[in-house]
């Protein structure tokens, strides 16, 4: 029997049966949705890794207060902790020290407003972040020395804020202060994302935040094999500066990017882990759902399938329609499942990072997705088809032709 | 032609064996019209399945054009069924969700023919119903249902029609078109065998044969 027969047999019973089809697709329908959302954010956190790395370099530690509640009493993080690790003669394999300070700030330029991430940096971070200027200067030495009230913003945040005026020279409210527009950053994606406020450290030690205290310090070895011992001069440093007995705990602790990056691969992996068995459990349901349906089609069409044999339907013929016609089913619940996940992905676009504002995932769709969702429906159909597909086969036409 | 030879077909149903067939022969020429009638039980339906080749005999053989089919393969069989069967029906048995033609040309798909759509209608209009070519079997009475049927059994140019009780479902008027028409087909050469329970049908016929107990007991020629 002709292929093409075959298919518009089993298009014809599809849709003689809407209702009955639709809720036997939607298992497939849940589990391809999901076997697309899981690619697309998969690939998009590989896209965002892979920018985030170039942003930030291989090499970059940071440092920050410890959060470990073994540790009894914690000295702050200060700017001169900062500057003894700047010192090439104490911390040969340091290249780079910035102190940060960061906190989420309400901005607002006339009728916008935004809340972002402002962060307090010395000119010094552009050697190990990797900000690259749109337009206007970076953050000066002499902004630092003098408390200067200006800001340098993120791509997305110069568009949120002053959508296509130029913000340069242009003075925005944040905090009950006004700070002058001296520069915009270009587009760089990643986690991070472009959201974000650079102000000078002092600025924003005396405006915004408070104190003589830093919240994390940036450093960049020297070379991306000497992260190591970069780390050993960070701890002995820091140590002697916080009268840390030998023996006792480390009040800080240092992060390296391999690390961060790390952290976020295993939380992507929870989450793709989640994701699959959802899908996978979808698929399952749904082909026992298509197996089922098909087992009451062949018993609902045994007269049929008698009078088929009877005209001169082979064996193969038989198996060949039922395998087609869950196929089909299969293929169309498929089908749906991967609009319903592309359009919802295009719909969302950027995802969140686990709920952490200023980071996020763009997903990403691309032809092996779509390739892979039709296969895997195909291959769902064929599977649950298999067993009533045989049956139906083996039945004896005798037996068929005499069934009510 | 057509030829049984010791032909016995038993059933074995687990603790007893039912023989439905005991050592039949019987042959047939072309264009050979035959009735087969008997009560239910004597075997009448086993012997139209083992004809049809939807069924093989426990023993003896069957031979069709000289060609032994009695052991054949399933699938060997199906092309037999295809290409020199044809079957009516006394429910017609037609598949409901298709047209009228589209029922016609069924055969046809199981054999790769060409123009289908074609050859369909035009059996259709040998049968006279070529007007109801585009309606359900439902929108369609019985007689006409029927002669959907035999267009169908027609379309392979068959050797033998295998006709089980063609006129058990119709009135009178509509009875006498349908065997008119298997008339008509033997006429042109086709072998016809009908089974039936009504002797003015068989009156048609050449040829009565008589089943009891799966034994022919009787044989009577017009």
């Amino acid at each position: 029997m002709n292929i093409w027969e075959s298919i518009r047999t089993a298009w014809q019973s599809i849709f003689a049966n809407r209702m009955r089809s639709l809720l036997t697709m939607l298992g497939i329908v849940i589990g391809v949705c999901a076997v697309v959302l899981l690619v697309a954010l998969g690939q998009g956190f590989q896209t965002s890794m892979k920018t985030t790395f170039e942003n930030m370099g291989a090499s970059a530690l940071y440092i920050s207060s410890s959060t470990d509640k073994a540790v009894k009493s914690v000295r702050e993080l200060t700017l001169e902790d900062a500057e003894a690790l700047a010192d090439p003669k104490v911390a040969p394999s340091i290249a780079a020290v910035s102190p940060t300070l960061s906190q989420s700030v309400n901005a607002s330029y006339g009728n916008n407003s935004v809340t972002v991430q402002c962060m307090g940096v010395m000119p010094e971070i552009t050697k190990i972040r990797n900000y690259t200027l749109e337009v206007g200067r970076f953050i000066s030495e002499q902004d630092i020395i003098t408390r200067q009230n200006v800001v340098v913003l993120g791509y997305q945040t110069a568009l949120d804020l002053f959508g296509s005026e130029s913000p340069l020279g242009k003075s925005l409210r944040a905090e009950g202060n006004k700070f002058q527009v001296i520069g915009t950053i270009q587009k760089m994606g990643g986690f991070a994302g472009d959201s974000y406020i650079l102000m000078p450290l002092t600025t924003m030690q005396s405006k915004i935040v408070g104190g003589n205290n830093v919240q994390q310090i940036a450093v960049k070895a020297i070379s991306p094999d000497k992260v190591d011992s970069a780390i050993a001069e960070i701890t002995s440093v820091i140590r002697a500066r916080h009268y840390i007995m030998p023996g006792g705990t480390d009040d800080f602790a240092i992060r390296d990017m391999r690390e961060i990056m790390n952290s976020m691969q295993q939380s992507l992996a929870t989450f793709s882990l989640f994701l699959s068995s959802v899908g996978a459990i979808s698929l399952i349901v749904g082909s026992i759902g298509i197996m089922n349906i098909m087992l009451v089609s062949v018993s609902e069409r045994t007269r049929e399938i008698g009078i088929r044999k009877a005209i001169g339907a082979k064996r193969h013929d038989i198996l060949l329609q039922f395998l087609i016609e869950s196929s089909a089913l299969s293929f169309t619940g498929g089908s749906i499942g991967l609009l319903i996940g592309v359009g919802g992905t295009l719909l969302v676009g950027d995802v969140p990072f686990f709920g952490s504002p200023g980071t996020s995932i763009q997903p990403q769709i691309s032809p092996t997705i779509v390739i892979l969702a039709l296969a895997v429906s195909i291959g769902t159909g064929l599977i649950s088809g298999t067993y009533p597909a045989t049956r139906a086969a083996r039945l004896d036409p005798i037996e068929c032709l005499r069934h009510e | 032609m057509l030829e049984l030879e010791n032909i016995t077909k038993i059933y074995d149903m687990g603790k007893v064996k039912v023989t439905a067939l005991d050592n039949v022969s019987f042959r047939c020429e072309k264009g050979e019209m035959v009735s087969i009638m008997g009560p239910s039980g004597s075997g009448k339906s086993t012997m139209m399945n083992v004809l049809g080749c939807l069924d093989r005999p426990t023993s003896g053989s069957y031979r069709l054009e000289g060609r032994n089919v009695s052991s054949l393969k399933d699938n060997d069989l199906a092309v037999i069924r295809n290409n020199k069967l044809g079957f009516v029906f006394q429910s017609y048995n037609l598949l409901p969700k298709l047209s009228a033609v589209a029922n016609v040309e069924l055969p046809l798909i199981y054999n790769g023919g060409h123009n289908r759509r074609q050859h369909a209608l035009e059996a259709l209009e040998s049968v006279g119903i070529s007007n109801r070519a585009h309606h359900h079997p439902s929108e369609m009475s019985g007689g006409e249902q029927q002669r959907v049927a035999i267009a169908r059994a027609l379309i392979n140019n068959p050797l033998i029609i295998l006709a089980d009780e063609p006129t058990g479902n119709l009135d009178t008027a509509s009875s006498r078109t349908i065997i008119s028409l298997l008339v008509e087909q033997s006429k042109k050469g086709i072998t016809v065998i009908v089974v039936t329970h009504e002797e003015d049908i068989a009156a048609y016929t050449q040829r009565t044969i008589y089943l009891r107990d799966g034994k022919i007991v009787e044989e009577r020629k017009r």
